[in-house]
């Protein structure tokens, strides 16, 4: 399902480039990402690690959400932090929470949104966010109160949103949690089938099945990178086997 | 989400809050007499000598909960400059400082529930009027735990608006957090309900022998 | 009984809250507080009498010195301030913007809104304002109308949005416009 056909392709072949250069970040004294250079050229990309290893600030870092203490990040040669226009028409970012994302009352003007804000006529973005929905095969929910949806179609409405700003590169951070496993199945097979490429933070490595790229972040460092098969097996056992007890984990202290 | 009340242990921490209150009110009061700046001079040095006594980093933190009126005191001394009337001036300066302060004072130096059982004192002759004060003290209790929700929900709201725009949240963002609060309000009803409902008051509890 | 005590609390949080998270830029560009706002919209929605009561324990909490005004300020300090008589005036703009949006039940909901939120948290808003810093400020109610004029603009830009929220709140949950129930004539539950 190609949604934008007309997606422009970087020089060197790829939907994204994206580049963090030197960066680091720390919220108070606490150094979250000591200091990281990564190049992600691949279609989907996997993050994998523990709460609070650092993955969100990372998706917040790529998304020019936050801004780094040292260092850039580059998108297709955007700097995501200064250009904030070049950012949005770029990246996109979908958060966890759908409640903490759905801005407007109706499904027609959420979609709209991003695409009045980059400068598009109110009719026009309506135009194209109806076309979205019909694309998805949910042309009847234009006019739907969001507060009328369940949690999934939320997820879905949060994705089309996303997607309708045609970026090159999504974040998505924890897509599928909370969501029962047919429902997970079905918004897997719409990100399996969209253009842009995907950088997808998880700590449940069955979300990454298929995919290309594989970190593993552990306190702020890159412990693996590399391919699922080589990284995922490795993260697994080593989830299973740390710290005995509840030391170490969330519920110690 | 903390209160204002300092950290640090000075004197006045062990002062009985009404104390305290009935101090700042009397005090207030006799302030709002005193008409030259000459006179003026024993209030504020009165409750400077009180932060000093405090100590230094309490002192500090005195001065910054001033730093909101330097603009009103700068009107003022300005305004009566031009008007010549500076020992006008310096009065209301002078006033409105020592006033303000003293007030941050005692609010730096009581803690907070024990501004709460004042409060419920001072209301307990209103219980037959229907006016509960348990139900104050849940009612309290509820504002300082939904706060930081819906500050939480608002500043995930904006970061969700910066992820699509290059241009700061507007006013759109009201409506969601709004609906948040009143979403909210129905679960803990709810949730209250299945508990039993309200804390019972002082009379409720005494006729049932607690 | 519940749910009107629990509305009134979560209503003072969101005051709270609309002062605290930067959520408005004028035109220009300058940053204006929300926090009149939330009180308007304690009005428009709860109505009058909850409204009011809403921003009393608002009140309540600041004076036992938890920061929830608009920049982090708490404390009884600031009943005392310039800015007192702006306090005292909350409860009575709430009140008198529940009370229009309640009456007026023949105009539209965004209308009576806008209508409400300008008597109220404008008009008797800046009537105790303007006294209060009067008093404080030693200066007579002219000269101290004329301190408070710069922050009309803001307010009135407040009031059409006060009117805006308030309509899409009742397209989105319409039994939760307790200013517009049905069971109001019922008296309190």
């Amino acid at each position: 399902m190609k949604i934008w056909p007309d997606r422009t392709i970087t020089a060197d072949g790829a939907q994204a480039h994206i580049r963090l250069q030197g960066v680091s970040c720390s919220f108070g004294d606490k150094v979250v990402l000591p200091e990281l250079s990564l190049d992600l050229a691949e279609r989907r990309v996997g993050v994998v690690g523990r709460n609070g290893s650092g993955k969100s600030t990372l998706a917040r870092l790529i998304a020019g959400l936050i801004a780094p203490d040292a260092g850039r990040v580059l998108i297709n040669d955007v700097d995501v932090l200064r250009d904030r226009r070049g950012a949005v028409e770029t990246v996109g970012f979908l958060f966890q929470n759908p409640d903490h994302q759905i801005i407007f009352p109706t499904v027609e003007e959420e979609l709209a949104f991003g695409l009045t804000q980059l400068g598009q006529s109110k009719a026009a973005a309506r135009a194209k966010a109806r076309a979205m929905l019909a694309h998805f095969g949910k042309a009847d929910w234009a006019p739907r109160a969001v507060a009328t949806l369940s949690q999934g179609q939320r997820h879905l409405v949060c994705l089309m949103a996303v997607l309708a700003m045609q970026p090159a590169v999504i974040l998505l951070d924890e897509p599928f949690s909370g969501l029962d496993i047919p429902t997970t199945r079905a918004l897997r097979r719409y990100l399996d089938q969209i253009e842009p490429a995907l950088i997808q933070i998880t700590h449940d490595p069955a979300a990454l099945e298929g995919y290309d790229r594989v970190l593993w972040l552990d306190e702020g460092r890159v412990r693996a990178d590399g391919a699922p098969d080589e990284v995922l097996p490795a993260f697994r056992a080593a989830m299973e086997t740390e710290e005995g007890g509840d030391a170490g984990t969330d519920l110690a202290g | 989400m903390l209160a204002l009340t300092s950290p640090v242990e000075t004197p006045f921490h062990r002062l009985p809050a009404g104390v305290k209150l009935l101090f700042l009110a009397g005090f207030t009061l006799a302030v709002f007499q005193v008409e030259r700046p000459v006179a003026m001079l024993l209030p504020v040095a009165f409750v400077a000598g009180a932060y000093l006594a405090a100590g230094r980093s309490f002192l500090w933190q005195g001065a910054a909960a001033l730093r909101p009126l330097w603009p009103f005191v700068a009107v003022i001394l300005a305004w009566h400059a031009v008007t010549r009337e500076i020992a006008i001036g310096l009065t209301l300066s002078g006033r409105i400082l020592a006033t303000v302060a003293l007030a941050n004072l005692v609010t730096m130096t009581t803690r907070l529930d024990d501004l709460v059982a004042v409060v419920t004192a001072l209301l307990s002759p209103l219980e037959r009027l229907g006016v509960k004060p348990r139900v104050i003290g849940f009612a309290i209790a509820l504002v300082i735990r939904f706060t930081p929700v819906l500050i939480g929900k608002g500043q995930a709201l904006a970061e969700a608006w910066r992820a699509r725009s290059p241009r700061r949240p507007r006013w759109n963002i009201v409506t969601p957090v709004t609906l948040a609060a009143l979403d909210d309000a129905e679960h803990v009803a709810e949730a209250l309900r299945a508990r039993g409902g309200l804390p019972a008051g002082s009379t409720e509890r005494k006729r049932h022998g607690t | 009984m519940e749910r009107n005590l629990v509305l009134i609390a979560l209503f003072a949080a969101l005051i709270a809250a609309l002062g605290l998270v930067p959520t408005i830029t004028l035109m220009s560009g300058v940053p204006i507080s929300a926090q009149s706002l939330g009180v308007m919209l304690c009005g428009t929605v709860l109505g009058a009498r909850k409204g009011a009561l809403a921003v009393l324990l608002f009140l309540l909490l600041v004076a036992l010195g938890l920061p929830l005004l608009a920049g982090g300020r708490g404390g009884l300090g600031v009943f005392v301030s310039p800015t007192a008589g702006f306090l005292v005036g909350f409860p009575v703009a709430a009140f008198v913007t529940g009370a229009i949006v309640e009456k007026l039940r023949a105009v539209p909901l965004m209308w009576a809104a806008m209508i409400g939120a300008f008597l109220g948290g404008v008009i008797a808003l800046y009537i105790p304002g303007i006294i209060g810093m009067a008093i404080t400020l030693g200066k007579s109610l002219a000269e101290a109308s004329a301190l408070a004029l710069p922050f009309i603009p803001g307010d009135l830009v407040k009031v059409g949005i006060a009117g805006l929220v308030t309509s899409a709140i009742a397209r989105a949950r319409p039994g939760s416009l307790l200013s517009r129930s049905s069971a109001r004539a019922k008296g309190p539950r």
